[in-house]
């Protein structure tokens, strides 16, 4: 009995916590913003990636992470006070081993994203600037397991729409202005591709096109990318640093796919 | 909620996990073949059976090559030369075809039919003969075949009266160039079989038969005499599909002995130690919709005699039917 009514009492502690942050992601999630008024900039991610696809293996997969992404930020024509688009484009790939080191696995993706902001300026604080808004991205790319049969590659391919949001605050170092951001995109509905659980591409490309698309809501489907970052103004110069986190979970015809990263960006870029 | 939805998602995306000991790769292999093989109920095997039985042979004490002998006994229980596990020091396997009479000798027909003056392309070894029949021979489906190749071998081949696919020995390889062979010997969309696959962890959960077809590929050389396939119980995997297939059309006659089978497109997975197992995972069926798993029965069975280092039974059956249906013919 003694350890039921400490088990209630650290529940009720779990939720009174996770109330109040999750309070306090919304507020940020929801109005988020920018500090720059227009951005372009190439990055380059390099980190960790873990890779589950149970259709190559039962066995979870981790190593390298790359990946080049270019990203342009600019006011919206028709209300440049109120509202932006931003665009990104991108590449990566991870080359991941399994932990017995005798085998790997080689995963190419690419995507483009596009959104467009509600932002406002300065609005919880000095300096402080946020931004929420809808987006949509197309997410497409192939895992390649060189040592399996009639099952050696694993075809991604995903589009959806939900939203992002973001949160900046422009500062000085070293007498040089830096802006700190956050943000966070988070898709909501879409359509993606899964074959069978047991079923081979070869009987795909016989004509079997049955059960091959889905409609991913967070029923199935969970995929999220946070990243948190400073940019440096060098004149017109801007250094980037940051940090980016990529989710993508899915489970459908009794298949599973659970892959994260978490990789340090490097970019350089202008902004104004 | 959105932290929510994270906790719940990621805790959904908990896989399945082993032990990396004797045990927990043992139950891996286990759990891997009984959610994956697609065979058990054809084969009438019971695999909780086989668990129990093999389990108690384990232990964490054990070497790696002992628990590699028991786990290769174990799946040799499925009789399927699809099915093996893969490892640094052996595969095991279940080549039920090294026990059957070979029933091919390429010395003999290079030799005594060919005189050691053939072409070859796309791995196709090919001549007329002294009886003006083509004799094509394909060693392995792996070989790609060029769609240009091919039209170079069969224009070869078309004055010939006749023609015989040698596929003895053959022990598959890719579908894709039994779909590109085959339809060079059809002259309309033809019926080439049923496949399925597994669509779930149950034994039972098999998706429907899709019928598939196969069209005479168009623009290219075509060759619709009487065909001769020669097979024997090497004729594995894609060979055994391809003699499947050739023996549902009229003008193909199938001589030799029974294929050796293997109708179940192999999926690989893994166990924690890094061992692959292979396994038949998606059904492949014959034009009349029945599993060819243990081998399709030839139209003529012919036996080569091992005594007589000359001649060819085989092939002399193959010529003798040509010859009889060429006659017909005129």
């Amino acid at each position: 009995m003694m350890a039921d009514a400490k088990l209630v009492k650290l529940a009720e502690f779990v939720v009174k916590r996770m109330k109040r942050f999750l309070t306090y992601l919304l507020v940020v999630f929801a109005l988020s913003a920018m500090g720059q008024e227009r951005v372009s900039m190439f990055m380059v991610d390099v980190g960790y990636a873990s890779i589950h696809d149970s259709y190559l293996t039962p066995i979870t997969y981790d190593g390298l992470d790359l990946a080049m992404t270019y990203e342009a930020m600019r006011p919206t024509r028709f209300s440049p006070d109120k509202w932006l688009w931003q665009l990104q484009v991108g590449a990566d790939f991870n080359y991941v081993e399994n932990d017995a080191q005798n085998n790997h696995l080689d995963k190419l993706m690419g995507d483009i994203t596009f959104d467009m902001q509600r932002r406002w300026k300065e609005v919880i604080a000095h300096r402080v600037n946020l931004s929420v808004g809808p987006i949509t991205q197309l997410r497409a790319g192939i895992i390649y397991n060189p040592v399996n049969s009639n099952n050696t590659v694993s075809v991604r391919a995903h589009w959806n729409v939900g939203v992002t949001g973001m949160a900046s605050y422009n500062t000085r170092l070293w007498r040089k202005p830096i802006t700190l951001r956050y943000q966070a995109q988070l898709p909501v509905v879409g359509v993606f591709f899964a074959p069978e659980f047991d079923e081979s591409y070869y009987e795909i490309y016989l004509g079997n096109h049955r059960n091959l698309a889905h409609l991913g809501w967070w029923g199935n489907r969970f995929d999220m990318t946070n990243y948190v970052g400073a940019d440096l103004h060098l004149g017109k110069t801007t250094l980037r640093i940051g940090y980016r986190n990529r989710l993508e979970h899915w489970s459908v015809n009794n298949l599973k796919v659970h892959d994260v990263s978490h990789s340090i960006v490097l970019g350089i870029g202008t902004s104004h | 909620m959105l932290l929510l939805a994270v906790v719940l998602l990621v805790g959904c995306a908990q896989q399945e996990e082993w032990d990396n000991d004797q045990v927990g790769n043992f139950e891996a292999l286990w759990t891997i073949m009984d959610e994956h093989y697609s065979f058990f109920d054809y084969k009438q095997v019971d695999w909780n059976e086989i668990h129990s039985r093999y389990r108690a042979l384990v232990s964490n004490k054990m070497t790696d090559r002992e628990l590699f002998d028991i786990c290769g006994d174990m799946l040799k229980e499925l009789r399927d030369g699809h099915t093996n596990l893969i490892a640094s020091h052996d595969v095991s396997r279940y080549w039920i075809w090294e026990q059957w009479p070979v029933n091919y000798d390429e010395r003999i027909i290079d030799q005594h039919y060919l005189n050691f003056d053939y072409k070859m392309a796309s791995g196709i070894k090919y001549q007329i003969l002294t009886d003006n029949f083509g004799y094509m021979y394909y060693g392995s489906f792996s070989s790609i075949i060029g769609e240009g190749n091919l039209d170079l071998i069969l224009s070869y081949l078309a004055t010939a009266d006749g023609l015989i696919i040698d596929v003895r020995d053959n022990g598959g390889g890719l579908l894709t160039n039994v779909e590109k062979l085959v339809s060079r010997f059809i002259d309309k969309k033809t019926l080439a079989g049923y496949i399925c696959h597994k669509t779930g962890k149950g034994h039972n959960d098999v998706s429907e038969p899709y019928a598939y077809y196969f069209e005479p590929t168009k623009n290219h050389i075509h060759y619709l005499k009487p065909v001769v396939v020669l097979a024997n119980r090497s004729s594995f995997s894609a060979s055994n599909n391809f003699v499947s297939i050739m023996k549902s059309l009229d003008n193909v006659t199938v001589v030799g002995d029974t294929t050796g089978g293997g109708s179940g497109l192999p999926f690989t997975s893994e166990l924690p130690n890094g061992w692959r197992v292979r396994f038949s995972s998606c059904p492949v069926m014959d034009p009349q919709g029945k599993i060819t798993e243990f081998g399709v029965t030839p139209d003529v069975r012919v036996d080569m005699d091992e005594q007589d280092r000359t001649r060819d039974a085989i092939l002399d059956k193959a010529i003798e039917i040509l010859t009889q249906k060429t006659a017909n013919n005129l």
